[in-house]
């Protein structure tokens, strides 16, 4: 349904992605993880087409059949919102706070679909009834900061349905919500994926969220895709040695209910930090940081492994036993 | 174990809130706990139960109307002059958002130096800032920076260095790794491990999340509703809670996170 094909953006000469593949079926839940300045949220807008003015963009991003890097704005309008909907970090600073709730839901309506007069806040209501939310029909005279956080991000995802997508970009849609509200937005999306055979992307620096919402991932890093494929494998069997760092770095739970074994236990980090754009050394970008950089990896850019499930791209790979 | 700060029956609101016969209007509700020294707390539960006012009342950046909060066997309120100086150098606090707890227009030399002539009433020179930001793992060449120059990670590290410049008893940390991505937080979190060792400090940490909570804090309070719900230590209150909210808790944090055979 959505395809990356030689995705490349580079801003000022300087390359933010290169993604050479990035697949994501109907129904598919597909986690994008990585760091900050990793790129993660550039390939988002990427696809989003909404990136600064100043980007400049190669390869394709091919959506039902239609390469959406050559639509202009007005064909673009007709995608955006209606076949793909989004859903960003903070609600707070997504819903308009002088606008109520009914009217901020609506507007997506209103402009993607015919529905006029009742027959648009008929849809509201069974909206925000959709994404369980109480009462719906004294919520829809509320003003966003009478709502928790939870509520809020709540209204934004009926928004962002509203038009039946088939496809939803969540981008670090949790991470300004409570663990409990957290697990709540989840299965949320899960389920509404599920229902209406959504696609779902979803952006997350932490792989815990991406492996309870997603079936499918790709960790980026340096506007690279490297490693990607089906989620129990790569988290069982991590290749990339970024991978492995990111899955080590994790706090994590202990398993079954052992928590003597956590206590004072120091994480395994990764060592210092993202490069800034235009500052990542040559062949692996990830090679300063590694602690299995081989003389092949500051030489050449690794070239790709791919097995049915699971592709990645790294000189020196890890693999069972070696977790 | 000698008790470092104790609150028995506290009772706090903010300005303006209504106080009804009820339980209403009340941020900390009948709050009671201790800290021993050299302890390691975890505070946990939802966003509005009070854990930072909690902490903010404990270590005397808000003022409580009922109840005692004494540090060293001291009420609290009655520190004046050097003394309430003295009962801020010794308790000391990192915040969330090292970005806005740090003023954009100073230098993190400025920065530094800030506390130490607030407290100290003296001017470090720059081995002694040197040495406190080597401490954090950053070098010299920081101290000329502002913050924009720096990432998240580095200014939180800034924002332990400056908390811990005037050698404080206990240090609160209000989530303090929350704004930081999970590499990051990796090594923030094993900094503040390292040093609490070395210093002897005590640690008393908001943390919403579990994993975490039970690495660094060896016993935890779980809150809500401006009430303690739980406490003890981490590993049988998690591993047994008797709230049904603990355990609430405990199910949302494990869905969302990796299982782990051992903590390494």
């Amino acid at each position: 349904m959505l395809q990356l094909r030689n995705l490349c953006v580079t801003i000022d000469g300087h390359e933010i992605i290169n993604i050479d593949r990035l697949d994501l079926g109907p129904g598919d839940r597909l986690g994008l993880v990585g760091e900050s300045g990793s790129g993660k949220t550039m390939t988002a807008k990427a696809i989003a087409g909404l990136l600064p003015n100043e980007a400049k963009v190669s390869g394709s991003v091919t959506f039902d059949g239609r390469d959406l890097l050559t639509l202009n704005d007005r064909e673009l309008a007709k995608v955006r919102g209606k076949r793909i909907g989004f859903v960003f970090q903070d609600p707070s600073r997504s819903l308009n706070p002088m606008m109520r709730i009914g009217k901020q839901v609506s507007e997506s309506i209103r402009i993607h679909t015919k529905l006029k007069g009742d027959a648009v806040t008929t849809k509201v209501i069974d909206l925000l009834r959709q994404v369980q939310l109480p009462n719906p029909e004294t919520l829809i005279r509320r003003y966003p900061h009478q709502l928790s956080g939870g509520q809020q991000q709540r209204v934004m995802i009926a928004a962002a349905i509203a038009a039946d997508p088939e496809l939803l970009i969540a981008d670090e849609p949790t991470t300004a919500l409570d663990v409990t509200v957290q697990e709540e937005i989840l299965r949320l999306l899960i389920s509404l994926s599920e229902q209406r055979k959504m696609g779902l992307l979803f952006v997350s620096h932490d792989l815990g969220v991406i492996r309870f919402v997603c079936n499918q991932v790709a960790v980026i890093y340096g506007g690279n895709i490297v490693e990607s494929g089906r989620m129990e494998e790569i988290i069982d069997r991590p290749m990339h040695r970024y991978t492995a760092a990111l899955l080590a770095a994790n706090p994590g739970m202990p398993k079954d209910n052992n928590f003597s074994t956590f206590i004072g236990k120091r994480l395994q980090t990764i060592a210092g930090s993202v490069p800034a754009v235009g500052k990542f050394p040559s062949g692996c970008r990830f090679r300063n940081r590694c602690q299995h950089a081989t003389e092949s990896c500051s030489t050449t850019p690794p070239v790709e492994t791919s097995g049915a499930d699971h592709r990645y791209l790294c000189w020196n790979p890890g693999g069972e036993g070696e977790k | 174990m000698t008790s470092l700060v104790e609150v028995k029956n506290v009772y706090f609101h903010y300005p303006r809130a209504r106080i009804s016969s009820g339980s209403s209007g009340w941020t900390l509700q009948d709050v009671s706990l201790t800290i021993n020294l050299q302890s390691t707390v975890g505070i946990v539960g939802e966003s509005g139960s009070g854990k930072s006012t909690l902490v903010r009342v404990m270590c005397g950046l808000l003022r409580h109307q009922q109840g005692v909060v004494k540090f060293n066997g001291k009420e609290i309120s009655e520190f004046e002059g050097d003394g309430a100086n003295d009962l801020r150098r010794q308790n000391q606090i990192v915040f969330q958002n090292p970005r806005r707890s740090l003023d954009p227009r100073m230098t993190i030399r400025r920065s530094l130096s800030e506390p130490i002539r607030a407290l100290q009433d003296r001017i470090p020179d720059d081995e002694e800032l040197v040495a406190s930001i080597e401490r954090v793992g950053l070098g010299r060449e920081v101290l000329t920076r502002f913050p924009h120059q720096l990432s998240g990670g580095q200014l939180q590290r800034i924002g332990i260095a400056r908390s811990l410049s005037v050698n404080p008893t206990i240090l609160y940390a209000d989530e303090p790794v929350s704004a930081l991505d999970v590499s990051i937080q990796a090594q923030v979190l094993n900094l503040l491990m390292d040093l609490r060792e070395q210093l002897g400090l005590t640690l008393v940490m908001v943390s919403h999340d579990l994993g975490v909570v039970s690495r660094m804090c060896e016993e935890i309070i779980v809150m809500r509703e401006g009430q303690v719900v739980e406490s003890g230590r981490t590993e049988s209150v998690l591993s047994n809670p008797s709230s049904d909210y603990t355990a609430a808790l405990l199910k949302a944090a494990r869905a969302a996170s990796l299982e782990r055979v051992t903590g390494d």
